[in-house]
């Protein structure tokens, strides 16, 4: 019998590691990951072209977005929408994702019709028609897509804070999928080129996650085997650099919030510092009671929550506290996260180490228990140029952190008077109060 | 895909105290899902109440009898768990999703603030949590482009004094008037054995599932179990309601509704598969003739909202281009509505909706933690959780005439209700 009162202890954690997936190359170069999930019968599948966006012309931004979302409206097998149709009657669903360093397909079905969906998803980014009236309407849509960033406090905030952070020289400084001019300015034949470069097997990474049977891998040779581009691909990644400090009041008149970003352009994942800065995010910013959410949210009550994220790159990163405060209380909130995510007076312990430690090798089982969960986390590492080895040695360089090695990374990559400052609200409520706190900032118009 | 592939075990216990408890093992991953429902949501609250539910919500991690403020989620967050709560029209529930090694310490917690929490509230959790979620108000609904819409919406569908009239954040007034006695009535009234369902879906066996249950939870005592007046089904929407909204938004936006029967019964199937072949997907009818076809507007979008109490929601969104305005775009709207009651669907077209009703359906099942809340959905809600595994079937079943049926009698342009959201001019003070 057990008293209410006695708390039970704790089971020692099973022994988990990542199930790594085949990796296997077709002869054309495309790279297959194939994961093996018994139980998940709705197959996670991502084609991802390794497509650098600094490879757009510059005064077509957005291209690669543009040639993404037409790819399924239609190719030389099923032309228009009976191309969608196809798709979703074998209860298919297809999306996509443009970063600055791939450009991403997600297609989920039910496992029996995978077959089917490996050969319709070939065809989308083998054969697309990318008619012309159907590029221009998507620049619409992406026209329209814009005012409905901007109006987003949230989205803004990211928006100016990237802005803020990186030169202008970096792609990535600017909005993935094209600013109003560049959309406005894009061709169907620059769509058509832009296709015809960048989807190549050999820039391509299949992976497949699923209770998968014996014949996946015949059925990705048959969609996939005799895809074949000349030319080779060239275009560098770039590997953006940081920009001097900036502190910006992007206006919203009226608005009752303030969206803030307080940080710096940071570390990806191949830096010696990210495990620690991982540790080190979760104890400031990541956990429920983390030293900023314990303190922002649970004793002033001034958010509804306040983390410090670490938002890695293929190189370098953003690394900023993000949280939204109600506008009165702003000054305040801001002068007090810079003080709670200044570590050297008062440093991270081992007992917060060993907690968050615990939380990221804790939760990595519920991270990949599903075939969506493995397939996207591969897919950011693809996309990152890392392999699935990554995910079991970062758990192997956690074990390794130290409260001082935490706190030494987070000294480093923040420092106190190199702080970036974004505040997305109205800026004549804001401007005073900032700068009586001294967060003196600048209005800038994105 | 064979109905048999989603057959998920599930066992049913009832504590004596009156908590039914769900355990489905899975032994794929070494996790438990914990999910515990309350049978308590945004349409227990009486006028002056709204957004109480949600509040309280906030308060059952404030701290109890052995639990510190925020200890049950630093604790299972530190064991790399993951745990959080939700608040919706018809239920308050409950996640905790931990390695198999802290599942006694996730029901433990778990069992402490059902027991005790309505005795260790305190003013300043219910003044902390207050600001608390007033921010999360201003941060996901005052502060967001169309963050108004859900509210307008539920009021003018259901009528602002129905249990569905308003929506579970609530308003600034009656969260202000909350005290710490009002919130220990409250979990009082609805937060008992018996009024709760707990699922543990994941790594563990039937009866040590049980064992476990009662261990932590049995010595809770219970009542007799509140029943519930039967709900009232309203009949469909008359005299066309309308509302209009202005903010600073990018782009008008027209809402329609209509009030379907509960969720889950074949005319509410059928209704949601008529919405799917309207509206969801890249062929569906909407988006073929009005986005792509006649491109009257940006985007469309469908869905059904279901509801246990009577009746649920069916909603048809439409999103106008820059400066462009949507009444073309309803026009089209209505008649493609009014086609579809006139032929029905193709059987083609209801295949495919099918599919993907079959694909998100299994996605959902394929979480731990979303089959879990799935078991207690149709443990409390339809006193079923074996449905969990028929539910394909049922949909499989709806035909193309029951669409029709269903499209002409619950979606006749004449029932809806209409919320036009208007782009509220820079310069005009307000």
């Amino acid at each position: 019998m057990r008293r209410p009162e006695h708390r039970p202890e704790v089971g020692a954690p099973a022994r988990w590691r990542f199930g790594e997936p085949d990796r296997l190359w077709l002869d054309n170069g495309l790279q297959v990951l194939v994961c093996h999930r018994p139980g998940q019968h709705v197959a996670s599948v991502c084609l991802s072209v390794d497509i650098p966006l600094n490879a757009e012309p510059e005064q077509f931004e957005g291209v690669a977005t543009i040639a993404q979302r037409c790819l399924d409206e239609g190719t030389a097998a099923h032309p228009g929408p009976s191309f969608a149709e196809a798709l979703e009657d074998i209860g298919a669903s297809l999306d996509g994702s443009v970063g600055y360093s791939a450009s991403q397909l997600f297609l989920d079905v039910p496992m029996p019709r995978l077959g089917e969906a490996l050969a319709l998803l070939a065809e989308a980014v083998r054969t697309p028609e990318l008619e012309a009236v159907e590029i221009e309407r998507h620049c619409e849509l992406r026209l329209a897509e814009i005012d409905h960033t901007l109006a987003s406090s949230t989205r803004s905030a990211q928006l100016a804070f990237r802005k803020a952070c990186l030169p202008k020289r970096f792609r990535a400084s600017r909005m993935a999928a094209g600013s109003p001019e560049s959309v406005a300015a894009i061709t169907a034949a620059a769509v058509r080129r832009f296709h015809a470069q960048q989807y190549r097997p050999d820039a391509t990474t299949l992976i497949i996650t699923g209770d998968l049977g014996s014949g996946v891998l015949a059925a990705v040779e048959d969609a996939f085997a005799d895809w074949s581009v000349p030319g080779d691909t060239s275009q560098e990644h770039q590997a953006p650099n940081r920009r001097r400090p900036h502190r910006w009041l992007i206006d919203r008149p009226g608005a009752v919030q303030a969206d803030i970003r307080l940080g710096v352009f940071g570390i990806d994942r191949t830096d010696p510092r990210w495990a620690d800065a991982q540790v080190a995010a979760h104890v400031v910013g990541g956990a429920f009671l983390s030293r900023l959410n314990r303190v922002l949210r649970e004793e002033r009550g001034f958010t509804y929550g306040v983390h410090l994220v670490n938002q890695p790159m293929r190189s370098g990163g953003l690394l900023a506290v993000q949280g939204s405060f109600r506008t009165e209380v702003v000054a305040e909130a801001v002068t007090l996260a810079a003080k709670l995510i200044d570590v050297r007076t008062n440093p991270i312990t081992e007992a917060e180490v060993a907690e968050a430690v615990s939380y990221h090798l804790g939760s990595a089982p519920l991270r990949y228990s599903t075939a969506q969960g493995v397939t996207q986390h591969l897919a950011a590492l693809v996309a990152a140029g890392l392999t699935a080895q990554f995910i079991d040695a970062h758990n192997l360089a956690l074990a390794q952190v130290t409260a001082t090695s935490a706190t030494d990374a987070l000294t480093e990559l923040l420092p106190p008077d190199r702080l970036t400052l974004v505040a997305v609200g109205d800026a004549g409520a804001l401007r005073g109060p900032l700068t009586d706190a001294g967060w003196p900032a600048t209005e800038h118009r994105l | 895909m064979p109905a048999d592939v989603a057959n998920y075990p599930i066992h049913s216990q009832l504590l004596s105290n009156g908590m039914r408890v769900l355990v489905s093992p899975d032994k794929s991953v070494p996790i438990v899902a914990v999910n515990l429902w309350y049978d308590v949501g945004s349409r227990d609250e009486r006028a002056g109440e709204h957004g109480w539910a949600h509040l309280f919500e906030h308060l059952m991690f404030s701290g109890s009898a052995h639990v510190a403020s925020g200890e049950h989620l630093q604790l299972l967050q530190s064991l790399g768990g993951s745990v959080n709560a939700t608040t919706w029209f018809d239920r308050t529930n409950y996640f905790d999703t931990v390695p198999v090694g802290a599942l006694d310490l996730a029901l433990w917690l778990e069992a402490d603030r059902l027991g005790t929490l309505a005795d260790h509230l305190s003013t300043e959790a219910v003044d902390t949590q207050r600001d608390v979620v007033k921010e999360e108000k201003r941060q996901r609904y005052d502060n967001v482009p169309y963050g108004d819409v859900m509210p307008a919406l539920v009021a003018l569908v259901f009528g602002a004094d129905h249990p569905y009239g308003h929506t579970t954040i609530g308003s600034m007034a009656d969260l202000d008037a909350a005290t710490p006695a009002s919130a220990a009535d409250f979990f009082r009234t609805h937060y008992r054995p018996d009024n709760a369902v707990l699922t543990l879906v994941g790594d563990i066996n039937v009866r040590d599932g049980f064992r476990r249950a009662e261990r932590a939870f049995g010595h809770l005592p219970g009542r007799n179990r509140r029943r519930r007046p039967a709900p009232k089904t309203l009949p469909p929407l008359t005299g066309l309601p309308r509302h209009t909204l202005s903010g600073k938004v990018p782009a008008e936006v027209s809402y329609l509704a209509w009030r379907l029967p509960a969720r889950d019964t074949a005319s509410f199937d059928a209704a949601d598969l008529a919405l799917a072949v309207l509206g969801a997907g890249q062929t569906s009818r909407l988006h073929q003739r009005l986005v792509k076809e006649r491109r009257l507007v940006a985007s469309t979008a469908a869905q059904a909202l279901p509801l246990i109490g009577g009746n649920s929601i069916g909603l048809l969104q439409l999103r106008a281009l820059p400066l462009r305005a949507v009444s073309d775009g309803i026009e089209a709207t209505l008649e493609q509505v009014a086609k579809l009651a006139a032929e029905g669907p193709t059987e083609a077209e209801l295949a495919r909706a099918k599919a993907q009703f079959t694909r998100e359906w299994l996605t959902d099942l394929s979480r731990f933690d979303a089959r879990a809340d799935l078991i207690s959905t149709y443990a409390m809600l339809h006193d079923d959780p074996a449905r969990v595994n028929r539910r394909l079937d049922e949909a499989s079943q709806i035909t193309a005439d029951q669409v029709q049926a269903a499209t002409a009698e619950l979606l006749a342009p004449e029932a809806r209700a209409q919320l036009d959201y208007h782009v509220e001019d820079d310069n005009a003070t307000s």
